[in-house]
């Protein structure tokens, strides 16, 4: 008799690649461009709405000659701020604000407003625009980490659902169930009675309905699948937006799967539907949709369910059955199967690569 | 590995495939005696688990003797090797210029670049890529001496990049040629100083930039880095076959070309790689001119964006939808990349034919073999005779992490019977002029004698299975070349499992401007390979 192990007829799941349903705790990260000024602190808690940045819009170079004895480091914003340095002695700018008229002469008042990038030759450049825009924290935490230039790291209350990407940025907004999880909503079904709200929208959208929806209000749709014509299209329309004059109000598609039509898995959807009437927020970094509602029953998984990710029966769900060893299926390939049962039928060997099971 | 190990498991984790394999003492000599690939996602302990279990149950006497027990898993052995995405790397020069060389030596090391320049980009553009977290390091250079229009800028250049690496200390700085100058600039940072690199220019050295390259290949490897490995697998590979050996790897985030070659006539064995970004199998954000590459090879009628679509999806879950179509559009990815290889490591030249070409990666692992053969011979196209064989198990890698030479030499001397899968011999003369025959083929082999003629633009496939040798007798009308210029060649050739390819097409391969009439070609020459394939 050989030493071998036997593998069980249910085991094997764990070779399946594994998605999970919810992740916590989250740190959810802002991009920062240098100029960008951090309106949080390290340790300062936040909550929905609370202003985190100020991102400048059209931001461009300008030179700055400070005086030669302050200590500047690349990163600090110009004018100094209160608590600056010389780089010997007393605080260039004490704690109240005033300003040393002797040393802040060289910055007349109506000045550049900025980051200091890096010096050269005495002088620095600056990163400065005409215009900010305040970004708003989507969701309650703790500001873990802000590195200007760089990022801001919140470490979010609640709990993550992930997803494949999120375009458009962060938004926020109360969840809506506007079609089923292989539904498809036309650009008529969004009206101004979604203001305000994050819909989810099926397994497909077309770019019209999504620029009907941003139109109409909506702060952001969840869809199962995006194709790729509809993201350029996304893409275009947010430069439009963006290079707007006056500032336009946060809206985001969240995609849970991929480019191909696919309908949303039944464990997600049966979050979204528990979740539904409460405010949720779309993240970028990492993609996904922040949930934080302690009092709503989540969605129970067996641990045997698994999920067609891709292949003729992609968006399935069903039970594993076990492991089917090397099969040869279309086109003469022969890779590693499992068995599952969809929907009461049969068990059918599908490719394991094609499947996912939650975790 | 202690010497008296008998079983050891040699795993690969990839950037989108694990695999697991046992290797164990049978019969007198190392043998690969089971091997599982399977997405990276997987459990690496479930596959363990799993490969013993399948070969407790196909070879119990084996399995009882080699101690393949419930605790093998934790007293074998384990050779690991690791790959990861290229790291990003900003290049910054004063000009354009002087950016281009620069930015090709950190893509010829591995690493995807992102070149600019101050004549071109503004400081607050370049502050903002540096300041990305994805950049993990930055080059900044200039030429040698510096130009003209280089002089004026490099303290600005200098003087941006020691801010930016005040700001991420985790950033490594390279400082290339005279921007060496600038280092004091970073001692003013503290801490930052360990981080900073200084090298020699990008026309430094024979050839040109080598050293610089190999400077920043260095920094992008680990301990347990598996393309090195590989490269050192292939190279003692090449010493114990004796043999001129090319390896083809294409991976989900890089392609890798190692050619070796062992030593002759007191010349010492040498061995060089090139691991390039852009020849994977899948970026992350497929563009259109992948979409156009991929375009060229497919033999499905897939309009532009609906290949998008796919390859994105392929981009997500490189393993996933490997069946039917599926498989036959990988496969065309991966005829994209591997000439995205072949053209991005020119300057890796082979000092004369490969006698053997091994191709890896997971893009090979679903396809049959003969299909994969024919994949291989659409993009390399060369003139000459050559084996091809794949690495099936993906165990060149792991067993390249054997750091005794001797005990890797004796290792991969018993198992590359194994772990080589042969997938045919391939003959590929040039010059063939168009008409009804160029000549004639005998192929004399064990059941007899095979005659045909050489009609060029042709494909002709000769039953030829794996163990077998032949001898192939080519008389052609005119002089061409095939290896050597001459009109009569006699070549030895090994089977495998597409056989003998005799492929007359164009020397580059020339297709049909037409979509559909090139799709109905390659679909043509697919399908006498690709049992299951059919329109």
């Amino acid at each position: 008799m050989g030493g071998g192990r036997l593998v069980t007829a249910a085991a094997g799941i764990e070779l399946l690649g594994a998605r999970p349903l919810l992740v916590s705790p989250v740190d959810v990260t802002v991009r920062l461009s240098p100029g960008d000024r951090p309106l949080v602190a390290v340790g300062e808690s936040v909550a929905p709405g609370t202003p985190l940045v100020e991102r400048l819009r059209d931001a461009h170079v300008a030179i700055v000659e400070p005086p030669g004895d302050v200590a500047l480091r690349p990163g600090d914003r110009w004018p100094l701020e209160a608590g600056h340095h010389a780089i010997e002695g007393e605080p260039l700018v004490g704690a109240g604000g005033a300003r040393p008229a002797r040393r802040m002469a060289r910055h007349k008042a109506g000045g550049p407003v900025g980051e200091l990038l890096f010096e050269s030759g005495g002088r620095w450049r600056l990163a400065t625009a005409e215009h900010a825009d305040p970004l708003e924290s989507p969701v309650a935490g703790i500001v873990r980490e802000v590195r200007p230039g760089v990022a801001l790291t919140i470490r979010a209350s609640g709990s993550v659902l992930p997803a494949t990407s999120a375009l458009g940025g962060t938004s926020r907004g109360r969840l809506e169930l506007a079609a089923g999880a292989d539904g498809e909503v036309r650009p008529s079904g969004v009206d101004v009675g979604s203001s305000g709200a994050i819909l989810v929208v099926g397994s497909r959208v077309d770019a019209e309905t999504i620029t009907r929806a941003r139109a109409m209000g909506v702060r952001g749709l969840i869809v199962g699948g995006l194709a790729g014509k509809e993201r350029r299209d996304f893409a275009a329309s947010e430069r439009r937006q963006r290079a707007a004059i006056h500032r336009v109000p946060p809206f985001a598609v969240l995609v849970i799967d991929g480019a191909v039509r696919r309908p949303i898995a039944e464990p997600i959807m049966a979050l979204l539907g528990a979740m539904a009437g409460h405010d949720v927020a779309i993240v970028d970094d990492p993609p996904g949709l922040v949930v934080d509602a302690p009092e709503v029953v989540l969605p129970v998984i067996p641990p045997d369910a698994i999920r067609v990710r891709n292949g003729p029966l992609a968006g399935r769900s069903g039970t594993w059955c076990g492991l089917a060893g090397i099969r040869r299926f279309a086109a003469g390939t022969h890779l590693e199967a499992g068995l599952v049962r969809l929907d009461g039928e049969p068990p059918v060997a599908l490719p394991l690569a094609d499947l996912e099971r939650w975790s | 590995m202690s010497n008296d190990q008998r079983a050891f498991f040699a795993l690969e984790q990839g950037t989108a495939t694990r695999s697991a394999s046992i290797v164990g003492w049978a019969a007198g000599r190392w043998r690969l005696l089971g091997t599982l690939a399977m997405p990276v996602s997987a459990d690496p302990e479930a596959m363990i688990d799993l490969l013993l279990a399948r070969f407790g149950a196909a070879s119990p006497d084996l399995a009882d003797h080699l101690g393949a027990d419930a605790r093998a898993s934790d007293r074998w052995a384990r050779l690991s090797v690791r790959t990861q995405r290229p790291g990003r790397i900003a290049v910054l020069a004063a000009t354009e210029r002087a950016v281009a060389p620069l930015a090709a030596i950190a893509e010829a090391a591995g690493w995807r670049a992102e070149p600019m320049a101050l004549d071109v980009d503004d400081p607050l553009a370049i502050t903002r890529v540096l300041l990305q977290p994805d950049v993990v390091a930055v080059l900044a250079g200039a030429g040698e001496p510096p130009a003209a229009d280089e002089r004026g800028s490099l303290n600005d250049l200098g003087a941006i990049v020691a801010a930016a690496a005040t700001r991420r200390r985790e950033l490594t700085v390279v400082l290339a040629g005279p921007m060496s100058e600038q280092v004091p600039r970073f001692d003013a940072t503290g801490d930052g100083r360990g981080d900073v690199v200084l090298a020699s220019s990008a026309t430094t050295g024979d050839p040109g930039g080598e050293p610089l390259r190999v400077v920043l290949e260095g920094m992008g490897a680990t301990e347990d880095d598996g393309r090195r490995a590989f490269e050192r697998a292939v190279a003692t590979l090449a010493e114990v076959m004796d043999r001129r050996i090319e390896a083809l790897d294409v991976g989900w985030a890089a392609g890798t070309r190692v050619v070796a070659e062992p030593a002759v006539a007191g010349e010492a064995s040498a061995s060089r790689r090139r691991t390039i970004a852009d020849a994977c199998f899948v970026p992350a954000a497929p563009d259109d001119s992948l979409i156009d590459r991929v375009l060229e090879w497919s033999t499905q009628p897939l309009d532009r964006h609906r290949l998008r679509d796919r390859l994105y999806e392929l981009a997500l879950a490189p393993w996933a939808d490997t069946a039917g179509e599926g498989a036959i559009l990988r496969l065309a990815v991966g005829r994209a990349a591997l000439a995205a290889l072949l053209e991005a490591t020119t300057d890796l030249p082979a000092a004369s034919e490969p006698d053997l070409v091994v191709v890896s990666g997971g893009v090979w692992s679903v396809a049959p073999g003969p299909a994969v053969a024919l994949a291989v011979s659409d993009v390399l196209r060369r003139p000459g005779s050559r084996q091809l064989a794949h690495d099936h198990a993906r165990l060149l890698a792991p067993l390249g992490a054997i750091e005794d030479e001797t005990e890797r030499r004796r290792v991969l001397l018993d198992v590359s019977r194994d772990i080589l899968v042969p997938l045919g011999a391939v003959v590929m003369p040039q010059g063939l002029r168009p008409g009804r025959t160029a000549g004639q083929l005998v192929v004399h082999g064990a059941s007899g004698a095979i005659e045909l003629d050489l009609v060029p633009g042709s494909l002709e496939l000769i039953d030829l299975p794996p163990g077998e040798t032949a001898v192939a007798e080519l008389r052609f009308r005119e002089t061409v070349r095939l290896g050597a210029r001459g009109r009569r060649f006699a070549v030895e050739l090994a089977g495998g499992l597409g056989g003998l390819l005799i492929d007359l097409r164009d020397i580059p391969l020339r297709l049909p401007e037409r979509a559909e009439r090139r799709r109905e070609l390659l679909g043509a020459w697919q399908e006498a390979l690709w049992a299951g394939v059919g329109s």
